[in-house]
């Protein structure tokens, strides 16, 4: 499973990226989180707002930081 | 801009996206202009509709999360119908033949009548974009 957080760098990309690795690491699957900071790459996506998350490239979340409880329910 | 994080450092309002039919008709890309024109007059952020129609999870995700305007040519509203596909429902819907603009597969008059669809549309449209 890959988890693609999606955001140019800002404090809310990184909160939302440390609740995934939470959620990943309090589920114990085998997941990698992966940043994804280019904003062709991310436009590509589809995604409007930042930041944004998808799971295994599709887009689950956009424009808020989801807590590691919210990303759980998703995995 | 193109993309806004939300609440971040520009942001304190709800994100406008404005998609257009873009339909092969007068109307329908007079739609189109619109949806430009406003776009450059900073009253939301142009939108891929195709992107909708495309089941892209990602335009379907950036739809639910932002607050949108639909511009269709026609009463077909095939734009509006694309949205309701994935139970997504448009802050303002404008058809273009609501501005008088009569649907026609003839392209001469098509700047008089985005101007005469623009005058119309603006007092509609509402809000702005989060960063505008």
């Amino acid at each position: 499973m890959k988890i693609q957080i999606l955001g140019t760098g800002c404090p809310k990309c990184k909160q939302l990226t440390a609740n995934a690795e939470r959620a990943v690491q309090e589920k114990g699957l085998a997941a990698e989180v992966v940043k994804v900071t280019d904003l062709n790459e991310i436009m590509n996506f589809g995604v409007m707002l930042t930041p944004a998350l998808a799971i295994d490239g599709t887009v689950k979340s956009v424009g808020k930081v989801l807590t590691a409880e919210e990303i759980k329910a998703l995995l | 801009m193109i993309m806004a994080e939300q609440g971040g450092c520009c942001c304190g309002g709800e994100k406008t996206l404005i998609a257009a039919c873009s339909g092969a008709a007068n109307t329908g890309q007079i739609a189109n202009r619109l949806m430009l024109a406003l776009d450059e007059m900073g009253k939301g952020d142009a939108f891929c509709l195709a992107g909708i129609g495309a089941d892209i999870s990602g335009f379907i995700a950036s739809a639910r999360a932002a607050r949108t305007v639909v511009i269709d040519g026609c009463p077909v509203a095939c734009g509006k119908k694309a949205f309701a596909r994935h139970n997504l429902s448009p802050a303002v819907h404008l058809t273009v033949t609501d501005a008088g603009v009569k649907k026609a597969h003839d392209y001469a008059n098509i700047d008089a009548e985005t101007r005469q669809a623009l005058a119309w549309a603006l007092p509609r449209v509402g809000g702005a974009s989060c960063c505008g």
